[in-house]
């Protein structure tokens, strides 16, 4: 039986960088550690999907 | 969420999202799943550098009135400047290799009559301008074609007298009327502040600004000893170093505001053994120069930061900045491979990659570790014992 296997989101950045040097930490994501991002990650995906029928 | 673009990677591709205001990377699969063609660069490695930066800052001049005694490209009111030709070419081959973002700044870009018609064009081939300002000589009418940007942040150092200390001239009331007028026309904006050793104590009073004014983020820049910074000793202490960290998040919960650090503060976070998952997801990295960050200099130079590195092509030459993407910035890419010690054996290295690389060449070789990261304090503060003969 072949699984099937659903795409991931692997790195989310949010907003836009303004500056020369900015790239670095989102002090506020980063305070909700490795459990958040996971579950960021699973809910990015989801609602990312359907995106492609809007297109 | 609606897609506004995406570009293929080796890794899988990367997404920009028009709602929320968002890169996401994705893998391979939810590539094909998104309706994209299966990519050549899918055959390589996932590991590599990135096809294009997402970012490049272009800094359309030298050229500023203010003259602050810190500014790090050295900015006068007769500097160098890309024309609006100039710029108008760089943006379009940066949209042809893929790039989503571009940092507008100087000097003082709004004194250039033609950063309008430049954000215009931006926005025409596909790409977000951004903007930092310092909000002198903003007016309502200057203020409302500020809508065109992506986020805007005004540089604010510290609130009244602190700002005077900091930037060496009395400009505070002329950037607190800038960003109420810039709020009133849109959401994105934001304070950029410089976190010197003189001004470390007196960063939350920025803070309360920007909660008071109702901006979207407070974004914390570390204090470089470049350009006219070079003169100045104002880098922070080792203690204030490891305090950086816990300042940031009491900002986060005292003044419910979002508040970014720039990647030069990266060692002073890792220290301080935030979750390396997390960090990665939230794309929380040290030097990205040459990877995901480029800059392009007022000369035309293309560089792997605004702060740092050398010139890698004539971005004024059409081409050169693509040729040169594939197989240059080796000074930047090769760090971690390269790492010394104590870089070499820190598990952050792959996040950290080893701080900030103008920071490093401020004080030593370019490829030399971060020396405000409290870590490579430790180290170079540990004495080999003396050889005792028996």
């Amino acid at each position: 039986m072949k699984l099937f296997r659903r795409g991931r989101v692997l790195q989310a950045t949010f907003g836009c960088n303004p500056n020369s040097s900015s790239l670095g930490v989102d002090v506020t994501f980063l305070l909700f550690g490795s459990a958040f991002a996971a579950a960021m990650a699973v809910v990015l995906g989801a609602l990312l999907r359907p995106s492609k029928d809007a297109r | 969420m609606k897609v506004a673009r995406a570009r293929a990677e080796r890794f899988g591709g990367i997404v920009e999202l028009e709602s929320p205001r968002a890169l996401l990377h994705v893998d391979r699969v939810m590539m094909e799943e998104l309706g994209h063609a299966r990519s050549p660069l899918w055959d390589l490695p996932p590991e590599g550098p990135l096809s294009a930066p997402t970012e490049v800052h272009v800094v359309l001049s030298r050229r500023c009135a203010a003259g602050c005694r810190g500014c790090y490209v050295g900015a006068t009111p007769q500097g160098a400047a890309l024309s609006h030709q100039e710029a108008c070419r760089v943006l379009d081959e940066l949209s042809a290799m893929g790039v989503f973002h571009v940092a507008l700044g100087g000097g003082e870009a709004l004194e250039l009559d033609y950063l309008f018609a430049v954000a215009e064009h931006a926005r025409r081939v596909g790409i977000t301008p951004n903007l930092t300002t310092s909000g002198l000589g903003l007016d309502e009418q200057a203020a409302a074609r500020c809508a065109i940007f992506g986020q805007i942040n005004v540089s604010v150092d510290g609130v009244g007298e602190a700002y005077r200390s900091a930037r060496g001239f009395d400009g505070y009331r002329h950037a607190e009327r800038a960003l109420r007028l810039l709020r009133a026309v849109k959401r994105e904006v934001g304070v950029n502040c410089v976190v010197s050793r003189s001004s470390f104590e007196r960063v939350g009073e920025v803070a309360a600004l920007v909660r008071r004014l109702d901006l979207n983020e407070l974004e914390l820049l570390r204090f470089k000893p470049v350009g006219r910074g070079a003169r100045l000793d104002e880098e922070l202490t080792p203690e204030q170093g490891k305090r950086l960290w816990p300042m940031a998040r009491r900002l986060v919960w005292r003044h419910r505001i979002r508040v970014k650090l720039d990647c030069s503060f990266a060692p002073m976070v890792f220290w301080h053994r935030p979750s390396a998952r997390a960090a990665a997801f939230f794309g929380v990295q040290g030097c990205v120069g040459g990877d995901v960050l480029a800059a392009v200099q007022p000369e035309g130079a293309l560089t792997g930061c605004s702060f740092a590195g050398r010139a890698e092509a004539d971005a004024l030459q059409p081409g050169a900045m693509q040729a040169a993407w594939g197989n240059g910035f080796g000074e930047f890419r090769n760090f971690v491979r390269d790492a010394p010690e104590p870089c070499a054996s820190c598990e952050y290295l792959p996040l950290c990659r080893g701080g900030c690389r103008a920071v490093a060449q401020a004080h030593g070789p370019f490829v030399s570790p971060d020396p405000g990261c409290p870590r490579v304090q430790e180290h170079r503060g540990r004495r080999p014992l003396p050889v005792v003969a028996t």
